[in-house]
C-alpha cells in the first residue's frame, strides 16, 4: 500500500457533511472540523479531507479529546482523508 | 467667503488638539502618566508609581507595539494584502484593528480561550474577525500556544495574509525601547531604581531594560510572571507557554512569581483605596513588590498595562455577593 493507506477503516457510511481542508497547515484543519462537528447532530458523521501531514497527529488526537470515534483515516500520496463521527466514541 | 479648508485648525499637543486620534498615541512628547501610588501597603514600602498605560487612545500597552509592528510591516513591503493576522489575549488586536480601521488594514485575531467577552466585543465592534482557540486546539502541540499555532496557519494558508507577530518581532521591543523606556527616565528625572512589568511577549521587559540599562546599570529590572493554570489575561507562565523569541533575559534582573489570590486581592485594594481602576496584571505587577528587597527611599515604577474595564466579568466572578444589599 505505497500509494494509498487506509489506516483504519469501519464501514461505507455517506458522511452528513464534507469539509476540504485542502492546503491549509495544521492546526487550522482541527479548528474548522472542531467547529462543524460542534454544530452537527450526535451520530452525524463528518468527511474531512487534508493535505497536512499533521492532520495525521492531530485529527485523531482532537476526535479522542472530543469523544468522537475516528471510523475512518485514510493516507494517500497527496492527501487524507477522515471519517469522524460525533460523540461516537465508546 | 473663507473655506472651511482655510480655518481648518493645527494639531496642538499643548492645547490636546489632534488631526485623528493616531496623534494620541504615547511616546516622549506624549507620555502616559505615572501616578504615585500613596495607600496601597506593597507599593508604599518604597516611592511608587505606576505608569498608565491604558491612558492611551485604544486602552492598553499595546497602543505603542501596534503602531511600530504596521510601520515595520510597511517598511519591508509586508502589506500589500491589506489584511493582518495577530494571536493576541486582546489588547495588541484591538490596537492593531484601531490604527486598521483608519488605515484600510483588515485585522484577524486568533484569541486564546478564556479571554474576556468584553475583549472579544471590542474587536468586532471595530471590524475585526476573532477566531476563538480552545486550549485542546492543538493536542499533540503546546495547548498554550494554540492561539499562535492557529494564527501562523492562516498565514500560511493565505498569501494575502501577514502575521504582525508580537512574540518574535523586533519591533516589538522597539517601540518600548524608544518610547517607553525614555518615558519612564525623563518622567522619574534619572531616579528610577526599580522598573517592574509583568511578562508576557516580554518585549516591555527587554525593551524598557535595555534602556534603562544602558543608562544605569544597577536599575533593578523585575519580570512578574503568573503561575500555571493562571486566570490572568495578557500575562504568561513560561512553564507552560513558548519563551518568545524576543525575550533578552540579559536585562532582567528577577522574576517574580505571583498567585491569583494576591494578584486580584491586589487589583481590589488599588480600586478602593487608590482609585485606580487597573486590570488583572496591575495587580499581580504591585503585589510582586513584597518579594523584593527594597528600601523606602528607593523609587520604583510598575507598569499598569492595561484598565479593568475590560474585565468586568472576570471581577463578577471574584467579587461573588460583595456589594449587593443582603436582605
Amino acid at each position: 500500500m505505497t500509494q494509498e493507506e487506509t489506516i483504519k477503516t469501519q464501514t461505507d457510511i455517506t458522511p452528513t457533511e464534507t469539509l476540504d481542508c485542502s492546503g491549509l497547515l495544521c492546526p487550522l484543519p482541527v479548528y474548522k472540523a472542531a467547529i462543524v462537528l460542534g454544530r452537527l447532530d450526535h451520530g452525524d458523521t463528518l468527511r474531512l479531507i487534508t493535505t497536512d501531514p499533521g492532520a495525521l497527529e492531530d485529527i485523531p488526537a482532537m476526535a479522542r479529546q472530543r469523544g468522537d470515534a475516528l471510523l475512518d483515516m485514510t493516507k494517500a500520496k497527496d492527501h487524507q482523508e477522515f471519517l469522524l463521527k460525533k460523540g461516537g466514541a465508546s | 467667503m473663507t473655506s472651511t479648508t482655510e480655518h481648518r485648525l493645527e494639531s496642538d499637543l499643548g492645547l490636546r488638539r489632534y488631526d485623528d486620534i493616531r496623534g494620541l498615541l504615547p511616546d516622549i512628547t506624549n507620555p502616559t502618566p505615572l501616578v504615585r501610588l500613596n495607600r496601597v501597603e506593597a507599593a508604599t514600602r518604597l516611592e511608587t508609581y505606576l505608569k498608565l498605560e491604558w491612558m492611551s487612545p485604544f486602552g492598553s500597552i499595546k497602543d505603542r507595539i501596534a503602531r511600530f509592528l504596521l510601520d515595520g510591516l510597511a517598511e519591508r513591503d509586508q502589506l500589500a494584502g491589506q489584511h493582518v493576522v495577530e494571536a493576541s489575549s486582546g489588547n495588541t488586536a484591538i490596537a492593531l484593528a484601531a490604527i486598521g480601521a483608519l488605515e484600510g488594514l483588515e485585522v484577524t485575531a486568533t484569541v486564546p480561550e478564556g479571554v474576556p467577552e468584553e475583549k472579544k466585543i471590542i474587536l468586532r465592534m471595530l471590524g475585526a474577525e476573532v477566531w476563538e482557540t480552545p486550549d485542546d486546539l492543538c493536542p499533540v502541540d503546546h495547548p498554550k500556544d494554540g492561539a499562535i499555532a492557529l494564527a501562523r496557519s492562516l498565514v500560511a494558508s493565505d498569501a494575502n495574509l501577514v502575521m504582525a507577530n508580537q512574540y518574535e518581532n523586533l519591533d516589538n521591543v522597539k517601540a518600548h525601547y524608544e518610547t517607553t523606556g525614555p518615558e519612564v527616565w525623563a518622567q522619574t528625572e534619572g531616579r528610577v531604581r526599580w522598573f517592574i512589568t509583568g511578562l508576557g511577549t516580554t518585549g516591555t521587559v527587554t525593551g524598557v531594560g535595555r534602556f534603562l540599562k544602558e543608562r544605569d546599570d544597577s536599575i533593578q529590572v523585575i519580570g512578574v510572571e503568573p503561575q500555571p493554570g493562571h486566570r490572568i489575561p495578557g500575562m504568561k507562565n513560561f512553564a507552560e507557554a513558548k519563551e518568545p523569541g524576543i525575550a533578552d533575559w540579559s536585562v532582567v534582573d528577577e522574576i517574580i512569581r505571583v498567585d491569583d489570590d494576591p494578584a486580584y486581592e491586589t487589583t481590589k485594594k488599588l480600586w478602593r483605596e487608590e482609585a485606580l481602576m487597573v486590570g488583572p496584571s496591575t495587580g499581580a505587577v504591585i503585589a510582586a513588590i513584597d518579594q523584593l528587597d527594597t528600601t523606602p527611599d528607593e523609587m520604583a515604577v510598575a507598569i499598569s498595562a492595561d484598565s479593568g474595564l475590560k474585565y468586568t466579568s472576570f471581577f463578577k466572578d471574584i467579587l461573588g455577593d460583595e456589594g449587593i444589599p443582603q436582605i
